[in-house]
């Protein structure tokens, strides 16, 4: 099975539709800072190729679209995966990861007397202190998310929609800590660790 | 003295000037409670610091004199031994805000101190912890490190209790010191008055953190405001066995039992408990019994005087009791609800007070339904137990098993419940994981990104559950060594973490119930308001009775969608013209017969009040399942609501045979949508049906009628005002739209519209519903958040349907309404 390899701008917006499974051109261009008019243009010929199938305005990836990714990500990234600064870096990420998802467990429940409950958000002061470690964790990727960065530049986007996420949450826009329909800074997280897995040739572990 | 206070000093209480904090331990102190002696500096010295960037004058003397009453008050001495004071210094706005600097503990460990410290607990590993964590604080908060000190922690860890103090404090500084100056060129000042300087100069300088201007930005709070600081003396638990540190609530916050709870934990810190390391003992067994006297004492007066649950975190140092912390205890949705009752039933809570401790949120989750604890007893002895995870969000789920998240969301969209069953889960995932009512994921923890989604969603989810072995090819899934395939009935329960093979019966929890009937007694006795449920099936209405509601609204496409008579009905009109006896008499012979058992039940449970939409052939919300566009282009007068007054006589017909034979002799009343003139109520009220025929009421769904709702109301056997109706005609966006989370979520995420039209009442909406007479029935759809039940209250509306699960959290809300009010 010959499996296609992608052009660079064609990748990332196929990049970003694996990540969010449904997408229109202007929600890509705004996570690939691309114009949305060339992201529809992109798609158009990743529909031809049999990767994306577009309807009514919104784009899907096909079933060859994770092999095609794959395959593009282990030849354009193959100098990140060689690049001992980043890989160093990943290591750290593993236990970074591991305590930005234990703050979110937090904000979304509180112990009591011994159980879990729902954070009702009730406590601001609680809260607060939840929101400036999950701040102060999101500041941990930005070496690694920099490093990335200094190959391929599209990563300095996560940094980008990080601070959007973070600036609304101290206005006071308390969803955007884990809402899953929203640019979140969980789903944003999980989008980047999910990119970050793709780039390295890596799989999920849970 | 002006820019301190000491907790003990007299004067005013003022928060402007001690900041929240601050103001809260002088009032303990006041009370009586033994709080580890401070002092406050006001947010006067704060004033001056951000106005010249420097400390006021005289400021480092009052600090040195307040330090030495402290010392004396104390017994113990900053920076040296023997017993060597050590403070916590602490940010107290007079309003909590994000980006404040928050504590430094432990704060006067010189290597002197630290070396008395070792020696007076003769635990040199207990010193080496402390030092260590002071400097990480210090560090993190005072100076903004990030990094992990891996070396730091590693040299805590091979501390001995016996070891040499002075040669462990040097090892561990220096390494503290070396991570420091490695990250930020930094240095911790080795001397206790300079880090008692610098952490008061920091709080100052936290005000205006870029966060905590945006929140004042925000929130409208002045930037001048500025923060006082606490300086208190700590307390050790674990110096001796006459020491120790605990947790104690009032009651029992997870079950919400009377009697003093907690845990204490002798010869250790604060941080043990929490973290885990050591097991906690009851208070009960472990703490001695003066002291767990004045600790019931302390909380049943406390709780008296805060009517309210509280979490009391306290240390006992040398046998004494030192009271920490003292705040509302958080608790599950059961307790809320048992707690709120018990206070109220022993006159400790007023009803306003009682009903004010639950939320609408707290009331839904205790009455949300669960497996039914027969069946699931069964269904655990009966080995239908197929795994068990871990439990990473609450909840009793049945639905087909589904491996695909695109599958996933087109089965629920056609209306099955579904439970996604997934190896690991990844973002593009997630429409999956929204549509699904349950997930369960082979692989991950309780802090995964799946257990982070689903909570985030409120579905029910098993994480972890490495028995599941997915074949997507086959789409099947092997549990040990049963198969299951896709689309096949199991059961999951997201807190104890098990999968059933089949679906489970679901009951409403029967523990909740007697303390949730006293609260909403108290909150329907305030609120003065009839609250209907609307029901479809006879076994709705005895539910609606169990929760309080004073009758009952149905409709007569939904009866007939669940009896599977409507699109028999629907084809019928379609093919038969619309005069003689026709189509309309099977529309009468099926309300006949499907309203009866409605009107069985109501009798049987006293329901005295039955409210009944007629069809309407308009609604935005089923205009698929009438087949309006067909429908209306074959009869066009079908499209308005008296276009054919032989389908409001046919219907009306129906209900009377149906309460004939039900023997149902309360109030029944049938309803007509989209009524906007008076003309048309005066006709339908002149419409002669029969002499024992229903009233005919109308439903208000258009801005016109709702301005004529007074002259409607006067031809009208009711009024309905139908408040989604209304807001979808106010915004012009159908009424479908409302029902779904998107797109409206992702519309007002990009800020496009001020009101949330499901959730909020627009204020244009508000305007109108002034003028409309008080005693139209308001009928609300979805979830009612509590400001619409306040709102519409002081309008001065009394009658109120809402959908069955609603009827308690509205009553709650219009009983707080009535007694805020």
């Amino acid at each position: 099975m010959t499996v296609t390899t992608l052009a660079k701008p064609d990748y990332d917006v196929l990049n970003v539709l694996a990540l969010k499974k449904m997408a229109d051109a202007t929600a890509i261009a705004a996570v690939t800072g691309m114009p949305a008019g060339d992201v529809e243009g992109r798609l158009a010929s990743l529909s031809g190729g049999g990767l994306a199938v577009v309807a009514g305005g919104a784009a899907l990836p096909t079933d060859e679209a994770e092999p095609a990714l794959a395959a593009t990500a282990a030849e354009v990234y193959a100098p990140v995966r060689a690049d001992g600064d980043v890989l160093a870096l990943v290591e750290k990420f593993e236990t970074t990861n591991a305590q930005f998802l234990a703050a979110m467990s937090s904000w979304q429940q509180v112990e009591v007397g011994g159980r879990k409950v729902t954070n009702d958000h009730s406590d601001a002061a609680y809260d607060e202190k939840v929101i400036t470690k999950i701040e102060r964790l999101v500041g941990r990727l930005e070496p690694l998310i920099g490093a990335l960065a200094g190959h391929d530049a599209r990563f300095s986007l996560y940094s980008t929609r990080f601070a959007t996420a973070l600036e609304a949450i101290d206005t006071g826009d308390h969803d955007l800590v884990s809402a899953p329909t929203r640019d979140s800074v969980h789903n944003v997280w999980f989008e980047f660790h999910e990119d970050l897995l793709r780039t390295l040739g890596r799989e999920r572990a849970e | 003295m002006s820019y301190t206070r000491a907790f003990t000093d007299d004067g005013q209480v003022d928060v402007d000037e001690l900041g929240g904090k601050g103001s809260g331990l002088v009032r303990m102190t006041r009370d009586g409670l033994r709080v580890p002696p401070g002092y406050v500096i006001t947010t006067a010295a704060c004033h001056v610091y951000l106005d010249r960037r420097a400390l006021p004058d005289g400021l480092e003397d009052e600090l040195r004199d307040r330090l030495a009453a402290l010392e004396t008050t104390t017994g113990k001495s900053f920076g040296t031994g023997p017993e060597p004071l050590l403070l916590s210094v602490r940010s107290g706005a007079p309003v909590s805000m994000p980006g404040m600097m928050d504590t430094v503990l432990n704060l006067g460990l010189s290597r002197d101190a630290a070396v008395a410290l070792a020696e007076r607990s003769s635990d040199t590993r207990f010193m080496a912890d402390l030092v260590a964590r002071f400097h990480t604080m210090y560090s993190e908060i005072v100076l903004g490190a990030l990094d992990d000190r891996p070396a730091v922690d590693a040299l805590v860890a091979q501390a001995s209790p016996g070891d040499d103090p002075a040669d462990v404090y040097d090892r561990i500084w220096a390494a503290a010191e070396a991570a420091l100056d490695d990250e930020l060129s930094e240095s911790v000042p080795s001397t206790p008055w300079d880090q008692l300087v610098h952490a008061v100069e920091a709080v100052f300088r936290s005000w205006n953190t870029r966060r905590a201007r945006t929140y004042r930005d925000h929130h409208g709070i002045a930037h001048d405001m500025g923060t006082a600081v606490v300086v208190q003396s700590m307390v050790f638990g674990n110096l001796d066995d006459t020491s120790g540190s605990g947790v104690a609530f009032t009651r029992d916050p997870v079950t919400g039992e009377p009697g003093l709870y907690g845990e204490y934990l002798a010869h250790s810190q604060g941080e043990d408990v929490v973290a885990g390391v050591r097991t906690p003992d009851r208070v009960q067994d472990a703490l001695p019994p003066d002291l767990l006297a004045e600790l019931e004492r302390t909380g049943a007066e406390l709780e008296a005087r805060h009517g309210d649950v509280l979490d009391i975190e306290f240390t006992v140092e040398h046998g004494v009791l030192y009271f920490l912390q003292v705040r509302s205890a958080k608790r599950t949705p059961e307790a809320a609800v048992r707690i709120a009752a018990d206070l109220l039933a022993d006159g400790t809570a007023s009803a306003a007070r009682a009903l004010g401790l639950v939320t609408a949120d707290q009331l839904r989750q205790a009455q949300r339904p669960g497996f039914d604890p027969d069946a699931l007893a069964a269904a655990r002895d009966d080995g239908q137990v197929l795994l068990t995870g871990i439990g990473a969000c609450p909840g009793q789920v049945s639905g087909e098993l589904v491996l695909d998240p695109d599958r996933a969301r087109d089965r629920a969209d056609a209306g099955a419940s579904v439970v996604l069953g997934r190896s690991v889960t990844s973002p593009a995932d997630l429409h999956g994981m929204i549509a699904a009512a349950g997930i369960v994921t082979a692989t991950g923890g309780s802090t995964s990104h799946a257990a982070v989604v689903a909570r985030a969603l409120g579905t029910a989810c098993v994480v972890g559950a490495a028995a599941l072995e997915i074949d997507d090819a086959a789409r099947t899934v092997r549990i040990g060594d049963r198969t299951l395939s896709e689309g096949e009935e199991v059961s999951l329960d997201g807190g104890s973490g098990e999968l059933f093979a089949l679906a489970l019966p679901t009951t409403t929890p029967a523990a909740a119930n007697e303390a949730m009937d006293t609260l909403l007694a108290a909150a329907a006795e305030s609120a003065g308001s009839e609250v209907l449920a609307r029901v479809t099936l006879p076994v709705d209405v005895d539910t609606a009775r169990a929760a309080g509601a004073t009758g009952v609204v149905t409709a007569i496409d939904d009866v007939l969608a669940a009896s599977g008579d409507l699109n028999r009905l629907v084809e019928t009109l379609l093919e038969k013209g619309l005069n003689g006896v026709g189509a309309f008499s099977e529309v009468r012979d099926a309300i006949a017969e499907q309203l009866a058992p409605l009107l069985v039940a109501a009798r049987e449970k006293g329901v005295r009040d039955v409210d009944v939409r007629a069809i309407d052939l308009l609604a935005d919300e089923s205009r698929e399942l009438l087949q309006q566009t067909a429908v209306t282009t074959r009869h066009p007068e079908l499209a308005l609501p008296l276009g054919v007054p032989d389908l409001i006589r046919a219907q009306r017909e129906g209900l009377v045979r149906a309460a004939g034979s039900a023997d149902y002799t309360g109030r029944l009343r049938l309803a007509v949508r989209h009524v906007s003139d008076p003309s048309e109520a005066r006709a339908l009220a002149g419409l002669d049906d029969g002499a024992d025929a229903p009233g005919v009421g109308t439903y208000l769904t258009s801005p016109r009628a709702v301005l004529a709702a007074e002259e409607l109301a006067a031809y009208s056997d009711g009024v309905w005002l139908e408040v989604r109706a209304l807001q979808a005609a106010m915004f012009g966006i159908p009424a479908r739209q409302f029902l779904t989370a998107e797109p409206l979520d992702s519309y007002i995420a990009r800020g496009l519209l001020a009101v949330d039209p499901r959730h909020e009442l627009d204020p244009v909406v508000v305007r109108l519903l002034r003028d409309v007479p008080t005693g139209t029935g308001v009928r609300l759809s979805g979830t009612v958040a509590d400001p619409v039940a306040a709102t519409l209250h002081g309008l001065g509306f009394r009658r109120f349907a809402v959908d069955l699960p609603e009827v308690r959290p509205l009553m709650l809300g219009l009983g707080r309404a009535a007694l805020a009010g």
